[in-house]
């Protein structure tokens, strides 16, 4: 029972993989393809580090099985960083900062740029329950909270008045 | 990774065949989040595993006064149906934003005590649940559908369906006590369905989750508000009796005898809830 060729959409640009039955999309990324912002904390959907987005949508990549995405669009950290600079939400990290060790980060900017797409003025609360599947062993979270709201209110989002 | 076979049937039909010709040993996925946390671990080693996400069986449909749940609808996807307020609330309070993406509403049936939060709900609104197999469909409610702690009544050849509930239950209330405010897993979870009539309860559910091996209902405790007008003194008289009634069990987030007394303290809450609810109702309608 042979390896299948998946092939998804990566950050705009499509991309054919060779994968053993049930390979998790985490592995595939890391492993396969070098973007190693999708980190490995506990591979059991309880830390958030893994955290891309599927068609927009954050999910854990080490609870999915990359043939589950053929045909999908896929996005990580590395899909949005631009090729000279940041993304406004990885500056807004930068600007309260949101991280230390930085191992949570790639998850929780992830997850907030997905926030952000949904619901460009989110609410403390709002911000709280969206990233409630992160943890982060650094920060005591105050600071990504702020980093999230920052760039909330310089209009992060790509709906929002200034890119 | 030892799994030798991934299959992603695309139809209802389609993983009935394919359940029936591998047989038992056959590991069924829908969200994958009880499961691959397992199979990551190397706990379970399956051979193949089918998984259901392109089986077409999520979205939610209305049928008149019933709502009908596919079983790989999303967690996401009920926390946005209006229609059955206790459902939003139990999804609500499950898991984080990435877990409820993957989770499924039918995966919540077999998730083992303590968890099945949305379960819970469902067995207060005395949901009903379809299975399908090789000769065919039937309907179990969903009350005699645990039958022990991750057992259940689904043959080996079947597959969970659907998952129906009435709209019509209008006094409702869910409370989810764990250790943390969000995503966690429950110390006790609540879920109680009311029907009044003339001002009296004239139907009650009470559901507990980490109260049993399973989902569990507690007669007693429905039996004393049946016919109350949900007084002071009868609601401390129900919550006196679910924590008669329930059998909780000892693991890492609580001890026994910890989870009993919050069976009291929660079934109490949930009750002056409702009674909150129907006041504000009534004032607002007077
Ligand atoms: C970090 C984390 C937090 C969580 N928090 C909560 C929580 O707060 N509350 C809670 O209740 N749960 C929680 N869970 C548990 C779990 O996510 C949910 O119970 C979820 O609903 C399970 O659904 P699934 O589709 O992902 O299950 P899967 O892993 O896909 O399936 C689990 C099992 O159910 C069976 N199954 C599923 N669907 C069918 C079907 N249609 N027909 C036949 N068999 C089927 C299969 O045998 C399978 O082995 C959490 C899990 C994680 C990893
Ligand atoms: S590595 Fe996926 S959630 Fe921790
Ligand atoms: S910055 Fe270290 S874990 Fe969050």
């Amino acid at each position: 029972m042979g390896s299948k060729i998946v092939t998804f959409v990566l950050g705009g640009r499509e991309v054919e993989v060779m994968v053993k039955p049930m390979t998790t999309l985490q592995a595939v990324l890391r492993y396969q393809l070098g973007y190693t912002a999708v980190k490995e904390g506990c591979r059991q959907g309880g830390c958030g580090s893994c955290t891309v987005l599927v068609e927009g949508e954050p999910v854990l990549a080490c609870l999915l099985p990359a043939e589950d995405v053929a045909g999908q669009q896929v996005t990580t950290l590395e899909s949005i960083t631009p090729v000279d600079g940041l993304d406004p939400l990885q500056q807004a990290f930068l600007d309260a900062s949101g991280f230390q060790c930085g191992y949570c980060t790639p998850g929780m900017i992830m997850v907030s740029k997905a926030l952000l797409e949904h619901n460009p003025r989110p609410t403390r609360e709002e911000i709280l329950d969206a990233l409630a599947g992160n943890i982060c062993r650094c920060t005591g979270y105050e600071p990504i909270v702020a980093a999230v709201e920052g760039a909330a209110q310089a209009g992060a989002a790509p709906g929002a008045q200034r890119r | 990774m030892t799994v030798g076979e991934y299959l992603v049937p695309r139809s209802l039909p389609e993983a009935i065949d394919l359940l029936e010709r591998h047989g038992p040993e056959l590991l069924v996925m829908a969200g994958g989040t009880l499961t691959m946390p397992l199979i990551n671990e190397g706990i379970a080693m399956p051979d193949r595993v089918m998984s259901l996400r392109h089986a077409g069986l999520g979205g939610i449909e209305r049928r008149g006064d019933v709502l009908g749940i596919g079983a790989t609808t999303t967690l996401t996807q009920l926390l946005a149906e209006e229609g059955v307020p206790l459902l939003r609330e139990a999804a609500r309070n499950m898991a984080s934003w990435p877990i409820r993406n993957m989770a499924t509403v039918g995966g919540n049936l077999f998730t083992p005590s303590p968890g099945g939060d949305v379960a819970v709900a469902l067995l207060a609104l005395d949901a009903q649940v379809r299975l399908a197999g090789p000769r065919g469909t039937r309907v179990v409610p969903l009350a005699d559908f645990h039958t022990g702690f991750m057992t259940n009544a689904l043959a080996a050849d079947e597959l969970l369906v659907e998952i129906s509930v009435p709209t019509t239950v209008r006094q409702t209330a869910f409370i989810k006590f764990g250790r943390k405010h969000a995503n966690t897993p429950a110390v006790v979870t609540v879920a109680v369905a009311l029907e009044r009539r003339d001002g009296q309860i004239s139907a009650a559910r009470i559901a507990l989750g980490a109260a049993g091996p399973h989902p569990i209902r507690v007669a007693g405790a429905e039996a004393a508000i049946v016919g109350s007008a949900l007084e002071a003194g009868v609601i401390e008289q129900a919550a006196a009796a679910a924590v008669r009634e329930c059998r909780p069990l000892t693991d890492a987030l609580a001890t026994e005898w910890y989870r009993r007394r919050m069976v009291g303290v929660f079934v109490r809450r949930a009750l002056e809830l409702i009674v909150e609810q129907h006041r504000a109702r009534v004032a607002e309608s007077a």
